[in-house]
């Protein structure tokens, strides 16, 4: 699959509810911070449940791009802050028509879409402020394309919770097919009340804090943010080293029980990177803390890496962002390259309440912040599974 | 990018679902009809059922334009503007009456729904990749499967793109108006078929308003005698050249 191509992963912005700028997301993220979650009452009628949600005031959108506003699109605003002065560069170098944009999003601006049907319920009609922009998922790739000034291909992929890792596949793809020079790549979800219903529908949402990996796990904790990289064809810094894609083709919801499909998924993405599993220093677990999916993905994570390589899910931290979280767990990667501390690297902990379930795999579960020798240059993965049986893994990189 | 092959297609809009049917049309065309869904008797019942409007359009066109031994071979594209809405809008309806969201509905609200309801019914395995990009949807899937023969060239991706007609109270605002349609085609860099090459151009000034959408342009084009086919995107434009 890779070929000679590089794909730097140049320039990355964050938006989570550990933060705002890329500081504050590292600083907590390897403290390991599960303070930021907030209780929330109005999401699901006669339910609180706790929810990773942005707590930073978010930008406002131009009042020229009104057809666009929504809490989705003022989190891509945000997330496309700190690699502004890479992508002017790149557009003065490259110019527009040279830089692309490929985003992921499940959500869009879904919650506006709510409120209109409310309002439509009580009023009769939609409220002249809600645009079809808001709920089409190209709208948020559009938006980002316009507040920009990229005029290259400019695509949304939405693929569940796959989304975000599949953004960054395909951009790599269009910069090694020198379609295009540089690519705004990434992934953007926002809290709104369908996902929230849907998952507690599905049993899937955690009473308390999602507890992955526990025997007394008992699902998932939703949250929202985004992360933008800016993609570029350079040699050098943290590369997108190789992907891996497959499908379970077993059910809509739930994993295929053997995890076979996230199994080929992490080996195609091994060979893509042409890297053995004893080369990668972490694991970025999906880790939803769902029953399901933490023995599935259990099973062929000792399947494929054996209990040493050393893993967490970060999901505990910052909920599960849903499509965002391929892109934002993929910028926690980024991180910890770009953090290293000489030949260490510094891995964030895998917070749960420590009682393993004994039925599944052991793993090397991060219990605190570890530091690990990994001499450069060293390589981490990221897994997303999502609906539909969509699998991406993620391999990312020093540059060798 | 380098030349690639359709090995097949397949087209379904409303009363017109044969390939004599699209010969015909080409001849003529018209504007596509508003209402219409085609028949999925060929899916297991238990699958079918899963199925909302436009499940049976991508499918429809998936099963005429890939032929059974390959079903499970192809990487696959599913492009679609607004994806499976009506099941979305159907659960905000009843969250703006803070009713319950039904979890089988909610799992099929997934924009990659069609794509995971392929990948069950065949058995297939390979990467699939859904895409949305508002009225550049047809070019950019078919830019996405471009990059899927990059990624996998040993493999033909079938590409299906499609959108099924928006309910009340979201069809009043969608401009163009949406019908009911879908278009499958079976893309590899190899091969029999009609050789096709695509770029991208300068941006072009808008096409004249068609009564069909991008994806049946494309098909109407591919099934005349015209060298090339321009269709003018947002930003850029998008040329296709036969050979």
């Amino acid at each position: 699959m890779s070929g000679a191509t590089p794909a730097k992963l140049a320039s990355v912005g964050l938006v989570t509810t550990l933060g705002d700028s890329l500081e504050e997301n590292w600083s907590r993220l390897v403290a390991g911070d599960q303070s930021r979650f907030s209780q929330r009452t109005d999401l699901i009628p006669g339910e609180t449940r706790l929810f990773g949600e942005v707590r930073e005031e978010l930008p406002e959108i131009p009042a020229e791009l009104a057809p666009y506003r929504c809490r989705n699109n003022q989190l891509a605003l945000a997330a496309l802050g700190p690699i502004r002065d890479a992508l002017e560069a790149a557009l003065g170098n490259f110019g527009g028509h040279r830089v692309g944009v490929v985003v992921g999003s499940s959500t869009g601006g879904m919650a506006q879409a709510e409120a209109a049907l409310r309002v439509r319920a009580s009023e009769g009609q939609m409220p002249a402020r809600f645009d079809l922009a808001q709920l089409e998922f190209g709208g948020l790739s559009e938006f980002i394309a316009q507040v920009s000034g990229a005029a290259g291909p400019c695509y949304a992929i939405s693929s569940a919770c796959s989304s975000g890792a599949k953004a960054l596949v395909s951009a790599r793809s269009l910069l090694e097919l020198d379609l295009c020079d540089a690519v705004i790549a990434g992934a953007v979800d926002s809290l709104c009340a369908l996902t929230a219903n849907g998952f507690f529908g599905l049993q899937a949402l955690s009473k308390n804090l999602t507890n992955p990996m526990s025997r007394e796990r008992d699902g998932l904790t939703l949250g929202e943010g985004a992360a933008l990289f800016l993609m570029t064809r350079e040699t050098g810094g943290v590369q997108l080293l190789g992907c891996g894609e497959s499908s379970d083709a077993h059910h809509m919801s739930a994993p295929e029980p053997g995890g076979r499909g996230v199994e080929t998924c992490m080996r195609a993405a091994l060979r893509d990177a042409d890297l053995d599993a004893s080369e990668i220093a972490y694991l970025n677990l999906h880790g939803t803390g769902t029953s399901q999916n933490d023995a599935t993905e259990s099973a062929a994570v000792s399947r494929v890496f054996g209990p040493e390589t050393p893993c967490s899910s970060t999901k505990p931290l910052v909920g599960h962002t849903l499509g965002a979280s391929g892109a934002i767990e993929a910028a926690f990667c980024w991180l910890l390259l770009a953090r290293r501390q000489g030949g260490d690297l510094l891995l964030p902990p895998h917070r749960f309440d420590g009682r393993i379930d004994s039925d599944l795999p052991p793993l090397a579960l991060t219990r605190e912040a570890t530091q690990v020798s990994a001499p450069p240059p060293a390589a981490v993965m990221t897994n997303s599974f999502g609906f539909g049986g969509s699998n991406c893994s993620l391999v990312i990189g020093e540059a060798s | 990018m380098s030349p690639l092959v359709v090995r097949s297609w397949a087209a379904w809009a409303p009363g017109i679902e044969t390939e004599g049917d699209w010969q015909g049309w080409v001849r003529a065309p018209t504007q596509l009809g508003a209402e219409g869904i085609p028949n999925v008797g060929f899916l297991p019942a238990m699958l079918r059922r899963r199925c909302d409007g436009l499940s049976r359009l991508m499918l429809f066109t998936a099963q005429h334009c890939c032929e059974e031994s390959e079903r499970d071979q192809v990487t696959s594209v599913f492009a679609s503007r607004y994806g499976p809405v009506n099941t979305t809008l159907s659960m905000l309806a009843d969250l703006a009456q803070d009713e319950p969201v039904s979890p089988t509905r909610f799992s099929h609200s997934v924009h990659n729904a069609q794509a995971g309801l392929f990948a069950i019914w065949t058995g297939n395995q390979q990467a699939s990749v859904s895409v949305s990009a508002r009225g550049d949807t047809f070019a950019l899937g078919f830019l996405e499967a471009v990059c899927m023969l990059h990624r996998y060239p040993d493999r033909s991706v079938l590409f299906v793109c499609g959108d099924e007609a928006l309910g009340a109270p979201l069809a009043e605002l969608a401009n163009p108006k949406v019908g009911p349609h879908s278009l499958a085609l079976l893309l590899s860099r190899t091969g029999p078929g009609q050789p096709l090459s695509f770029r991208l151009e300068a941006p072009a000034p808008a096409d004249a308003a068609r009564g069909w959408p991008e994806g049946v342009e494309f098909l109407r084009w591919m099934l005349s005698a015209d060298p090339s086919l321009r269709l003018a995107g947002h930003r850029r434009s998008w040329v296709w050249t036969r050979g």
